[in-house]
């Protein structure tokens, strides 16, 4: 290390390498962006995940080669920035040619080969990235908080400004602005080089950035699966795009299609004397199929009478107003107005969708003639709900196409809207003698809308109701299910109203307070009349005192072959139906069947861990059968392992779990991971550069003191928030947006602070005894993250995000435990 | 003269040794079949699909329905693309429905989603006459060539909207589903005969999840049942 030192540089290329965090920031948030659309979400959460590990093999390959890397580092530093610039493209380029399809992966050996050529190729531009920032760490041993501090503010603006790039330019636009952002990093490191290289490299620089600019549109299109609802109905003869719009969430595509109407009634009665009007299709991210109505006048409507989620309108036939929750494309909307309901609210989280009934298409949809009475805002179900208002009925209908619940490619989604803190709240929305309504796409087996029942009930109990069995009506279609939950008990002349809403339209009733088995599974056959036996099951529960003092599980959730707990804000995961005990069963199913039945999501998750846990373990140890080490004077190694997997671990649980508490207090999910994602790494970030200041201005020995500190201020910070986060939640959830967005900055900082401490203290520990082993111990930590990702997800589904946090507490004291020897 | 003889003796052995090995293909595929079916027999409440159902899959040139390229795959028994975003369904999946649909000889039947031509094939051997209708022009103009060029007489094809059916020709005695839809046509369940069938698998286009039956009793009264693949049925057994 003295040769090196003494070539050493005075200041480490700090605004390159915060501009490369940006951008490798960035490409990864875009990454996801690009492939949820050519694929699925499930799929490019796979692919990027692995990707990622590009970290973990940087720090392998460095920690081999680092002598001969830093001895030529300006050199090697803009080679990999270039190189970082180059094959973000390049990369993305060659992985749209593969032929790999995800829907054929259990078919088709091949697919996996394809899958592994895309992971090779995606990992390439984060390990350049990730061999420009370990080696300027080594590089600059003496500044290692200044330079990690650096990379994670750099990082946390990067995960910002693709949020709001994203508002402006395609996925497809924005890999060339990031990937000529990410050679501009190399044009702030040239103070090293001569007069003659720096000509040299400001040249290769900006001749790679015009041919980024050059590079033909039609190689960085977007080459759409085939298998997806958008490219198959752009198959069908005279159909147009109407408009593509792009935003940090999704891909909106309007489609006309005048020769084949969509015709999109979910669930709609075979007695339907009237078939839907011409329709326009929305399509997310090439999936999810809404719909806007051509409205011409009310018989246009007249098939919304017809649906299953048209039974409220039936039950309680005088209400004044309504409120529909997470109004999408306005198909309740149009529900609601076709019943003559006189005052409409609604609340839809992406303003992209209101914007297409209320301005776009405007006049397609009639929104002349319902501006008056129909108001809609930008905000999640849940922001609303919080605020005090009363409604004689609030609905929530099916959205999207029902294939992806059953194919369980939400099964990793969270969502708020259907907890039973969401459905307690929805409650309390309603008048006296008020209705809440929700409807869902049904799956065979059954499992969305047993979940749905079990949180109904889970919810009522929560509002006080003693008998929710006299509350309660369910019905179901042919691939659709209504459920009415009441505060106070269904009349005679209610409980009348749904039976006459059934019968005349050949739906099945489910439940109704006095309902008998022979009068269920009538018109839709099932095998066995599992909706009703789950309500029945469900229900007597509830009403036995001595079950829910012991806490004790209901027979039925606990026997059924899917997981159909009640969804609460601490395990939020509504559409995931996984349960471990199933598993065995469902894979020695004959043909490979099972994996349907499970839905694809788990399964991906799991195999993503399986191929992170390999490559990880690998890369983690490959290195040491290079590296010739001195055991005498290096010790264990295991120390090492430990500490910096465990705070990598650790970070992303904290992260991702505030993520999640942020999407409930913030309402929208997007400015939860963008104000989560930016808090996190800024503050992180300084809370690194106070570990410089303190390391420069006092002695060494003060290292463990920064260490010890931090992580019991970890704990401390966390655990408060644990216990303290659903009260403030609750308190800010109806304020301001702005306010509510400066809050989570605020709530974030503390803890993002501290957090920020244990890697760039591990370093500065390692720095005195094992200065070899820093770029080992960067790429452990790259790893961790990859992993930690993943795990993080698995460990809420069964734990809550309450766990994961707990967790990660857990894990800062072991790797502070870790550490005790060393830092004595 | 002796040469250009040569060359076709070998042109024609070859045929027949493709042939050969294609219809050993195809008895596989079909003893497959069979074997699912007996592994879940408890399930479906009978031991095996009718024979005529059985003797129809063993008889079509499935290969003859998937790309060239996948030719060698064609008797596996999975799903195959076959270009324009769609696929040959998996021949056990096929030989399900087709069974569930009871065809018999003299019957009409409607299949709309022509897509490989592969189920209208099936079928045609079974029933009177198929008519098929697809909704992708390129395909559909394709596998209405390649039928007629296989000899299936019995199948007519166009290009429209499935879901008005084909008025002109109906009643139908069984309708066969396999488009995506977000509810059961009514026109279809009006051109379905009393005591006619209709069914509508449910799913990915490589994961068939469930099927739905429909079914029309003699006073015209529906109802409709939803069903699993044999292949799924244990993990349904209790709750």
């Amino acid at each position: 290390m003295s040769a090196l030192a003494a070539k050493q540089t005075p200041t480490p290329p700090l605004v390159s390498i915060f501009i490369l965090s940006a951008a490798a920031l960035a490409y990864e948030v875009l990454l996801i962006r690009l492939f949820s659309i050519v694929h699925w979400h499930h799929f490019a959460f796979m692919v990027i995940s692995i990707a990622l590990l590009g970290y973990g093999a940087s720090g392998s390959l460095i920690t081999v080669f680092q002598r001969r890397l830093l001895d030529n580092y300006d050199h090697v530093f803009i080679i990999n920035i270039l190189l970082f610039g180059l094959s973000s493209i390049v990369c993305f380029v060659a992985v749209q040619q593969l032929p790999f399809n995800a829907l054929e992966i259990l078919w088709d050996s091949s697919q996996w080969q394809r899958l592994l050529l895309s992971y090779l190729l995606l990992t390439l531009p984060f390990f350049f990235v990730a061999n420009a920032i370990a080696l300027t760490i080594m590089r600059f041993h003496q500044q290692v908080p200044l330079v990690y501090g650096t990379d994670l503010i750099g990082a946390g603006v990067g995960a910002l400004l693709v949020m709001l790039l994203l508002l402006e330019f395609s996925p497809d636009k924005l890999l060339r602005i990031l990937a000529i952002g990410g050679l501009a990093a190399g044009l702030f490191a040239l103070h090293a080089l001569s007069d003659r290289q720096k000509v040299l490299t400001v040249s290769i620089i900006v001749l790679c950035m015009l041919t980024i600019v050059m590079t033909p549109q039609q190689w960085l299109a977007l080459r759409m699966s085939e298998y997806k609802g958008l490219s198959q109905t752009l198959l069908i003869k005279d159909v147009s795009l109407r408009l593509s719009h792009n935003s940090p969430i999704s891909q909106t595509d309007v489609i006309h299609s005048p020769f084949i109407p969509f015709r999109h009634a979910p669930g709609l009665s075979l007695q339907s004397p009237a078939a839907p009007p011409e329709q326009l299709a929305v399509f997310r991210d090439g999936d999810e199929m809404n719909t806007i109505d051509h409205v011409t006048d009310n018989s246009s409507l007249e098939y919304h009478d017809y649906m299953s989620s048209s039974l409220p309108y039936h039950v309680h036939n005088a209400a004044k107003n309504t409120l529909v929750l997470a109004s999408a494309t306005g198909t309740q909307i149009l529900q609601a107005h076709f019943h003559g309901i006189p005052r409409i609210d609604a609340v839809e989280p992406d303003e992209q969708l209101s914007l297409l009934i209320t301005d776009r298409y405007a006049d397609y949809f009639g929104w002349q003639n319902l501006k008056d009475k129909v108001s809609i805002q930008t905000i999640s179900a849940r922001g609303f709900a919080a605020a005090e208002n009363h409604y004689d009925l609030v609905i929530m209908g099916p959205s999207g196409a029902s294939a992806g619940g059953a194919a369980g490619v939400h099964a990793l989604s969270t969502s708020y809207d259907y907890t039973v803190e969401a459905l307690d709240s929805y409650l309390k929305l309603l008048a006296p003698e008020g209705l809440l309504s929700i409807t869902l796409w049904t799956s065979t087996p059954a499992r969305g809308n047993l979940k749905l029942f079990a949180t109904a009930v889970a919810a009522m109990k929560n509002a006080g109701i003693s008998h929710p069995e006299k509350n309660i009506a369910w019905i179901r279609s042919w691939n659709t299910a209504t459920l009415i939950l009441k505060n106070s008990e269904l009349t005679a002349e209610e409980i009348r109203r749904v039976r006459d809403f059934s019968q005349a339209r050949s739906f099945d009733l489910a439940w109704l307070p006095g309902i008998k088995r022979d009068e269920v599974n009538k018109f839709q056959l099932l095998q066995e009349p599992v909706f009703y036996l789950a309500a029945q099951s469900l229900l007597q529960q509830s009403l036995s005192a001595q079950s829910t003092s012991t806490g004790e599980e209901n027979s039925f959730i606990r026997q059924y072959k899917y997981d159909i707990h009640a969804a609460t804000d601490n395990r939020p995961y509504f559409n995931n139906y996984f349960r471990w005990s199933s598993l065995e069963e469902l894979l020695s199913l004959p043909g490979q069947a099972g994996i349907s039945m499970i839905g694809v999501g788990y399964p991906t998750l799991l195999v993503t861990l399986v191929q992170a846990a390999a490559a990880a373990s690998v890369l983690i140890l490959l290195p040491l059968v290079f590296v010739k080490t001195d055991k005498k004077q290096d010790g264990r190694r295991s120390d090492i392992i430990i500490y910096f997997f465990a705070i990598g671990l650790a970070f992303l649980f904290i992260e991702l779990a505030f993520i999640q508490k942020f999407t409930l207090i913030l309402s929208q999910p997007l400015y939860a991971v963008a104000v989560a994602l930016c808090a996190f790494l800024i503050f992180s970030g300084l809370g690194s550069l106070y570990v410089q200041r303190t390391i420069m201005t006092g002695s060494k020995i003060i290292i463990p003191f920064i260490l010890r500190r931090s992580v019991i201020l970890i704990g401390l910070i966390t655990v408060c928030y644990i216990v303290l986060l659903p009260l403030i939640s609750s308190t800010i959830m109806s304020l301001p947006e702005i306010i509510r967005i400066a809050s989570a900055f605020v709530l974030a900082a503390p803890l993002a602070f501290v957090m920020g401490m244990p890697f760039p203290v591990g370093i500065a520990i390692l720095q005195q005894t094992r200065p070899h082993f820093i770029p080992w111990a960067w790429g452990i930590n790259g790893c961790a993250s990859v992993l930690s990702a993943i795990l993080a997800v698995l460990l809420a589904i069964d734990i809550g995000f309450n766990g994961v946090m707990l967790c990660a507490v857990v894990l800062y004291f072991v790797a502070w435990f870790s550490q005790t020897k060393n830092s004595a | 003269m002796i040469i250009g003889v040569f060359f076709q003796l070998v042109f024609i052995t070859g045929t027949s040794v493709m042939a050969d090995e294609y219809s050993l293909l195809r008895q596989q595929m079909v003893d497959g079949i069979e074997e699912d079916v007996e592994i879940t027999s408890k399930y479906i409440d009978k031991k095996s699909f009718d024979p005529a159902v059985i003797q129809a899959m063993n008889t079509v040139p499935r290969h003859q329905f998937v790309p060239e390229y996948l030719r060698t795959q064609a008797y596996q028994n999975r799903p195959l693309p076959i270009g324009h975003g769609q696929t040959i369904s998996q021949p056990y999946i096929v030989a399900l429905m087709t069974d569930l649909l009871q065809p018999q000889p003299g019957q009409r039947v409607l299949e709309i989603g022509t897509g490989s031509g592969y189920q209208a094939a099936v079928l045609s051997h079974l029933v009177a006459q198929v008519y098929s209708i697809e909704i992708i022009e390129e395909l559909g103009e394709a596998t209405s060539q390649l039928l007629k060029r296989q000899g299936y007489d019995n199948v007519s094809t166009r290009i429209a909207d499935g879901y008005d059916g084909w008025p002109q020709h109906a009643p139908f005695d069984s309708i066969m589903v396999t488009a995506a839809i977000s509810h059961i046509p009514p026109p279809l369940v009006q051109q379905l005969k009393k005591g006619g069938r209709m069914v509508i698998p449910v799913g990915t286009r490589f994961q068939t999840q469930y099927l739905t039956l429909v079914e029309k009793d003699m006073r015209g009264e529906i109802t409709t049942r939803q069903l699993l693949p044999v292949v799924f049925v244990p993990f349904t057994g209790g709750h």
